[in-house]
């Protein structure tokens, strides 16, 4: 269309030239009438009136073609320059005598345009306008970054993705939205596999399992805050379908002096475990320590949060939660166990008395970089909180953890790294009599545990690790609890992601469960094929 | 570096959030019960203690400006007390980049002025970086974060930032400069799926590599500090020039280099120079990646390396952190070569600044291509 044009312009213009010859060979001969001459002049202005119409036009559809953002490459060659209209930058070194262009419209938009009028091209992308001239640079520099303030962003402020692909296309929606699939097939030595893995979306049962299919949706609620949350769907050994709200909540974004407020359903920042889902730890299934201590489910309720990070020259950040603690995602805390009955007693499953009936979750956690490769970050976190076992039995569990990461200098994807991550718990549980002091006698359990794993990634996709467990639980000579069982557990695993958004991962355990007055000892081996898969935009994840 | 005058438009125009445009004057002092002579007295104290800035240079694990590092363990702690005081001005626009050609942008504009913390290394993917917590602490105390925008740092700046709480660095304020802005992005897609591998919506985002839109970063940066520093505006302004004097030169010399291979084709592992080739004619459009972000597979490679002897392909362009063994058999097959070429200062040596990264990548490319 654009040839057509600057063809038809030529042919014009050497129309006019002739005619302009014409005109000027014929002007001194004696023989030209003046209405000949005026009719030439009139002639030449009919044709200059054209061509001055074909300019704009050609002009009008640069214009076009750039709004439809078709990148112009240049295209030096063949173009004449006879027409006057605005052409692409030449092609770099079209001929040795000009010099190399030094600016491209075609890749940066430098046109002054008004303030407050944002150019925007096709795709929405902002393409701002930074006036190439000293003035505004010098006069109005405040008017420009005004100007390119409300253009629409590139990058959502506050939404997190770990791929750059939103589902209607770069930063064109107001949420991210993604769904994550993760299945295991398991094999076990053990007919009681749930009674084996103590987290509630491991493995649960022989055979194919799918404990964690969850759609996760995440944004900027307004200026002041930003939304998350987790639905969790999850198919029992039944197959039929549970869910869970595993996280909703909104949290600050604006407060001063680094302060952070959180509101809703969301997971307690105790440890590193406990706040992650599952679909990022490292291996198929939950620490032991974890598992028994904060929970199946992990620790995590309705409540806020305030958290703080201190203006030190290394990062150091408090934070302070308070949970309800209720039901099987308080564990340890107002939890009326199965039919009522935790720890062997019959509960008692109560409203809040006053402040002392919530979980209060301490967190101090400090980091620094050992190197420009290396970083550590540890931290110390606590949770305090009634029980439901007696009146006024209380429960304090207190957490250690610490993580080291070595990324190569020259990572692709990532990759290689090694990190190793640790944690040890212990809890006092004040377990009571029960509702009407029922129970025999009231016995204070002091358990803990740990685990170690080491994660290698050793070429791009592929990371071996293998973990340590180990649990105490007190010995009881009251409490049958089959949950109530001291056992340790090594665990190696392979992993490979095809690329960050899948993930097949094969894994063993072998574990020793130690005696008790209840329970005798054994040993389970397992294995477990992990497949995973997630659509769409997923919040990028802390580090 | 290290200055003991805080002049009034600093003291205003600085760290801290005594200084975030987003509040009136004096109303952070005045929450923290700190009023008029109180405020003159933090303000002195300030002036005696700007050292800061060169000590948090040091915690922080990306590349950090040069300076002394065995000071470190000593002055932490002394760091620390200091830094309890909300409210400390210091003489140098605390600037982060994001990645190692906007920090040199920056240097070059900023001269003196700006005191610079670069985020990602020269030789990483700088796709995926770790969001670590070293770098919440130098963007909590940030006056101005440059990043590249088009969704480059995707999956590890979102998280820093929530954590940094920073609001002089949200889009929108003259704290945040995002490098894509202004900038035609090419091989935008009108439909993406994965299935295309690590494909970007916006746009390719390895657009630095080219000088014309280098020079229109460093102009963004330059009105940007000018918005925060007003009274160095004619410094930054003056730098820009100069700057962009010293480009328009350096095209001339590089167009010329280059001229003589205009429209060759070129291999790459990856597809991160098109605007590279664009500038300079030159067709780098044969990848070892059968996907951006997908690893070389054996079928794919022997395609290469068929296409490359049928096309008597001379270069092969590989970053710092690909596998430049593939590279190397790919060129033993078909008799090319490898070229390391790199998006970013510092990756490669004697590339400490943006311009010096242009000449070795020409140099190289046009030594690879005789």
């Amino acid at each position: 269309m654009t040839k057509f044009l600057f063809k038809t312009l030529i042919a014009m213009l050497v129309m006019i030239a002739s005619h302009h010859a014409l005109a000027q060979t014929a002007a001194p001969t004696a023989s030209a009438t003046a209405s000949d001459v005026a009719a030439l002049r009139q002639q030449v202005e009919a044709l200059t009136g054209t061509v001055k119409e074909l300019q704009q036009q050609v002009k009008d559809q640069q214009a076009a073609l750039e709004k439809a953002n078709i990148v112009q490459l240049p295209q030096g060659q063949g173009t004449s320059s006879a027409a006057s209209a605005p052409l692409p930058t030449p092609l770099p070194g079209t001929s040795a005598q000009e010099s190399f262009p030094t600016t491209d419209s075609s890749v940066v938009s430098n046109a002054p345009t008004a303030p407050g009028t944002p150019a925007v091209n096709a795709n929405g992308t902002a393409t701002g306008q930074f006036p190439t001239t000293d003035e505004s640079v010098v006069a109005t520099p405040a008017g420009a970054i005004s100007s390119a303030t409300s253009a629409p962003p590139t990058e959502t402020s506050t939404g997190s993705l770990t791929q750059p692909i939103t589902i209607a296309g770069g930063g064109k929606n107001y949420m991210n939205i993604s769904f994550d699939g993760m299945f295991a097939l398991a094999g076990s030595s053990a007919r009681d596999l749930s009674h084996i893995e103590v987290g509630d979306h491991d493995p649960q049962q022989r055979g194919f399992n799918a404990r964690n299919i969850e759609l996760a949706l995440d944004g900027a609620v307004d200026p002041y805050f930003e939304g998350f949350a987790n639905i969790v769907f999850k198919l029992d050994n039944d197959n039929a379908t549970e869910v869970e709200v595993e996280e909703a909540f909104m949290q600050t974004t604006n407060l001063p002096f680094g302060l952070q407020l959180k509101g809703g359903q969301f997971f307690a920042a105790f440890g590193r475990l406990n706040p992650m889902h599952p679909h990022v730890w490292d291996f198929a299934d939950d620490a032991l320590v974890h598992g028994r201590l904060l929970g199946p489910d992990g620790l995590r309720g309705v409540g806020a949060q305030i958290s703080w990070t201190l203006p030190t020259p290394w990062y150091s950040q408090l934070i302070l939660a308070a949970q309800n603690g209720r039901g099987s995602t308080g564990f340890s805390f107002r939890n009326p166990g199965d039919n009522g009955i935790f720890f062997g007693r019959e509960t008692t499953d109560r409203e809040v008395r006053g402040l002392q009936d919530f979980v209060w979750i301490p967190r101090w956690e400090n980091s620094v970089d050992l190197s420009p490769t290396q970083v550590v970050l540890a931290g110390v976190s606590g949770a305090f909180g009634s029980n439901e076992t007696g009146a006024n039995a209380r429960t304090q569990i207190y957490g250690a953890d610490v993580f080291y990461k070595w990324k190569s200098s020259h990572a692709e994807g990532g990759f290689p790294f090694v990190k190793w991550q640790s944690e040890v718990m212990y809890r006092r549980f004040e377990a009571g009599r029960g509702v009407d002091e029922t129970f025999p006698v009231a016995e204070t359990f002091h358990d803990w545990g740990l685990y170690s794993q080491v994660l290698w990634g050793f070429r791009k996709g592929w990371v071996a690790g293998l973990r340590g467990d180990y649990l105490h639980m007190q010995n009881s000579r009251f409490t049958d609890d089959a949950d109530r069982q001291s056992r340790s557990r090594i665990s190696a695993n392979l992993s490979w992601y095809p690329t960050e958004f899948s993930k097949l991962r094969l894994q063993y355990n072998h574990d020793f469960l130690e005696s008790n007055f209840f329970l005798a000892d054994r040993e389970v081996d397992s294995v477990f094929l992990q497949f995973e898969f997630i659509l769409g935009a997923h919040g990028a994840h802390k580090f | 570096m290290i200055s003991n005058t805080v002049t009034p438009s600093r003291a205003k125009g600085g760290r801290g959030p005594l200084k975030s445009p987003s509040f009136a004057p004096g109303d952070s002092l005045a929450a923290l019960g700190m009023t008029g002579p109180r405020r003159s007295v933090v303000e002195n104290l300030n002036s005696k203690i700007n050292m800061k800035n060169s000590l948090r240079s040091h915690v922080v694990g990306g590349i950090v400006d040069p300076g002394s590092r065995h000071q470190r363990c000593r002055l932490q702690l002394f760091a620390a007390a200091l830094t309890l005081l909300p409210v400390i001005a210091s003489a140098k626009i605390n600037v982060v980049a994001t990645l190692p050609d906007l920090g040199s942008l920056a240097r070059d504009i900023g001269g003196d002025n700006v005191s610079v913390t670069v985020l990602a290394k020269p030789t990483e993917d700088p796709h995926f970086v770790d969001a670590r917590p070293s770098f919440v602490v130098a963007l909590r105390s940030a006056d101005l974060l440059i990043d590249g925008g088009a969704e480059l740092e995707l999956g590890w700046l979102p998280p820093l930032l929530q954590n940094a709480r920073n609001p002089k660095l949200d889009i929108g304020k003259p704290g945040r400069v995002q490098a894509s802005r202004g900038v035609r992005l090419m091989n935008v897609l009108a439909n993406v799926t994965r299935a295309a591998g690590d494909v970007h919506a916006l746009g390719n985002p390895h657009f630095g590599v080219d000088p014309i839109i280098g020079k229109a970063i460093a102009q963004h940066i330059a009105q940007s500090f000018s918005a925060i520093d007003p009274g160095n505006a004619a410094a930054y302004e003056a730098n820009y020039k100069k700057f962009e004097a010293a480009i328009n030169a350096k095209l001339q010399q590089w167009g010329a280099a280059l001229l003589p291979f205009k429209g060759q084709h070129i291999a790459a592992y990856h597809d991160s120079w098109p605007y590279f080739g664009h500038r300079f004619g030159l067709e780098i459009d044969i990848f070892l990646e059968p996907k951006p972000g997908i690893p070389p597979s054996p079928s794919h490679l022997a395609e290469v390396i068929a296409q490359m002897k049928a096309q008597k392909i001379k270069a092969i362009i590989v970053e710092p952190y690909h596998d430049r063994k593939i590279a190397e058999r790919v060129a033993s097959a078909t008799g090319a070569t490898v070229v390391d070429f790199a998006q970013s200062p510092g990756a490669l040596p004697g590339t400490e600044t943006y311009i010096k990264l242009i000449d070795a990548l020409v140099s190289r490319l046009a030594a690879a291509l005789k």
